[in-house]
């Protein structure tokens, strides 16, 4: 253990709000010894938008947009957590072609987002080149993605009731193909970035968070399996149709950045696998649910749902009062909760490897602010 | 099971309501009524089953706040949820020694709707800037009562 002396031998020091590492604008205040962390004191805030008081201003429909715009990186899963509240609150039941082209849209938002986490990581940790391969293939889903959404990264496509438009063909073999493609470029990354030495000597017994950790500070996501607990809420709480594909949940050992890291690495293909099932099976008919009304304005009540994003569990807790307004919306983001253990496991650690802590948390500073 | 074990051991804490939820329409397993005093002791009981803290928010009722906190298990799915209305100008104490994740949502609360959590170690506003003088998501706050320069 370190010794520790007077107070006057500490000093501050400031990582972010600018830094690269803080991957948008995140400020730890560090109490520092030498180069020691003895206290980290995380300042957020500061792209606080006011999200659940804007839902309390507009229309359900309005306020669609505003969640592409909480986490931009798996914007689509927002999306469907929003829609499946209303939805429930409607009482409005989902075609099955529509939440079969929300499962494989979701999922390759998902490696979308994974991939930019593995390429940006790496480059917090000094590593160039994987971002260049990470956002090569990235650029493929994005492609996609645009085909049927009409953007690339702030999506809206999803509709209460379903998706107002649908995929072709040409989609389907794309996401085929896209499949084969990433399943080439495995090797390229095991060999680039899963046995690179140095990778492994800045991540193997780092920043583990235990189990009893993970139940006190409510991690969720690749925070928690990492760490050996198997949640994941397309198993754990089926929604949408996961129900009907055979995947597996990814989870480590010891709870260290590398089996975080090793955890969104093999998502990646278990995401694979519910993409090239989904669009084996997918069923024709409509897609979008008959009779939604034209003016949104459910009965009072209230409802939680929660979808797994790519940083964990994503929910929203919705009481309305009958009006054509949410009463209250609470935005549930993962990346608060997961944020909320830094001080605690960035103590008696080096400045260079806090931050490699706080990009193995994988933080989208914009849904923290909300 | 773990919703019948739950609802024994929160029976026992003479709460106000404990009943079943209709998940279907709300997405919880299990509806709970308790006073904010007795949060700390419910928090308690859920950590010792293993339970960790989803969410924590609070509502601006025209005639009180009611807070909800959202409880859920990594192993076996069974969302709980309990309310707890709280007096306007009111506190409410603290369950952050409990549960450290309550710690930041207490305080987005404190800093969101104004209401205070007693025995909370660090109650700093958490989104908006320390000196801000209002509360956003109080319903007689409007946007227009932000002074100018903020």
């Amino acid at each position: 253990m370190l010794e520790r002396g007077l107070e006057e031998k500490f000093y501050v020091l400031n990582l972010g709000p600018q830094h690269p590492s803080t991957h948008g604008v995140l400020r730890v205040e560090l109490q520092m010894e030498g180069e020691f962390i003895v206290k980290a004191d995380p300042d957020i805030g500061y792209g606080h938008r006011g999200h659940e008081h804007m839902a309390e201003n507009r229309s359900y429909l309005q306020f669609l947009p505003n969640l592409g715009r909480v986490d931009y990186l798996h914007a689509l899963a927002y999306n469907q957590c929003y829609c499946m509240a209303v939805e429930k609150l409607l009482e409005l039941k989902v075609p099955e072609r529509a939440e079969f082209i929300r499962v494989i849209t979701c999922e390759l938002n998902r490696i979308a987002s994974h991939l930019l986490w593995i390429g940006a990581y790496l480059l917090d940790l000094g590593a160039f080149t994987p971002f260049l391969y990470c956002f090569d293939d990235r650029e493929n889903i994005l492609d996609l993605l645009d085909r049927v959404t009409g953007s690339r990264l702030t999506y809206c496509y999803y509709r209460f009731g379903g998706v107002p438009r649908d995929v072709d063909d040409d989609f389907l073999a794309g996401c085929k193909a896209f499949a084969r493609r990433l399943r080439s470029r495995y090797r390229d990354y095991e060999n680039l970035v899963n046995k690179n030495v140095i990778f492994l000597e800045r991540t193997k017994g780092i920043g583990i968070i235990s189990q009893e950790q993970c139940v006190k500070y409510g991690l969720t996501g690749p925070m928690v399996r990492g760490s050996g607990i198997p949640y994941d809420l397309r198993k754990c709480e089926p929604y949408s149709a996961y129900p009907l594909f055979d995947f597996d949940i990814p989870v480590g050992s010891t709870g260290d950045i590398y089996d975080r890291y090793m955890v969104r690495y093999r998502e990646m293909e278990q995401s694979l696998r519910i993409i090239e099932q989904a669009v084996d099976k997918i069923p024709a008919g409509p897609i979008m649910a008959e009779k939604v009304p034209k003016r949104i304005k459910p009965a009072p009540g209230e409802v939680y749902t929660a979808v797994e994003a790519a940083r964990g569990e994503f929910g929203i807790y919705l009481v309305s009062q009958g009006d054509t307004t949410p009463y209250r919306l609470k935005l549930r983001v993962p990346s608060f909760g997961n944020l909320s253990i830094l001080p605690e496991i960035a103590v008696d650690t080096l400045v260079a490897d806090l931050v490699a802590i706080l990009g193995s948390i994988d933080v989208v500073v914009p849904e923290i602010d909300r | 099971m773990l919703l019948n074990e739950l609802t024994q051991a929160l029976s026992r804490l003479n709460l106000a309501q404990v009943a079943p939820g209709d998940y279907a329409k709300t997405g919880c397993h299990l509806e709970v009524e308790a006073a904010p005093a007795q949060m700390p002791e419910v928090a308690r009981l859920m950590l010792e089953k293993g339970c960790f803290l989803e969410s924590l928010t609070a509502v601006d009722f025209p005639e009180h706040f009611t807070l909800v906190y959202h409880f859920n298990h990594f192993r076996e799915l069974c969302r709980t949820v309990v309310h707890a209305r709280v007096p306007k100008e009111a506190e409410a104490p603290t369950i952050s020694h409990i549960y450290p994740a309550a710690n930041w949502y207490e305080r987005e609360v404190y800093d969101l709707f104004g209401l205070k959590f007693a025995g909370h170690p660090d109650l700093r506003r958490i989104l908006l800037p320390f000196e801000a003088d209002f509360h956003p998501l109080r319903k007689k706050f409007a946007p227009s009562e932000t002074p100018a320069d903020a």
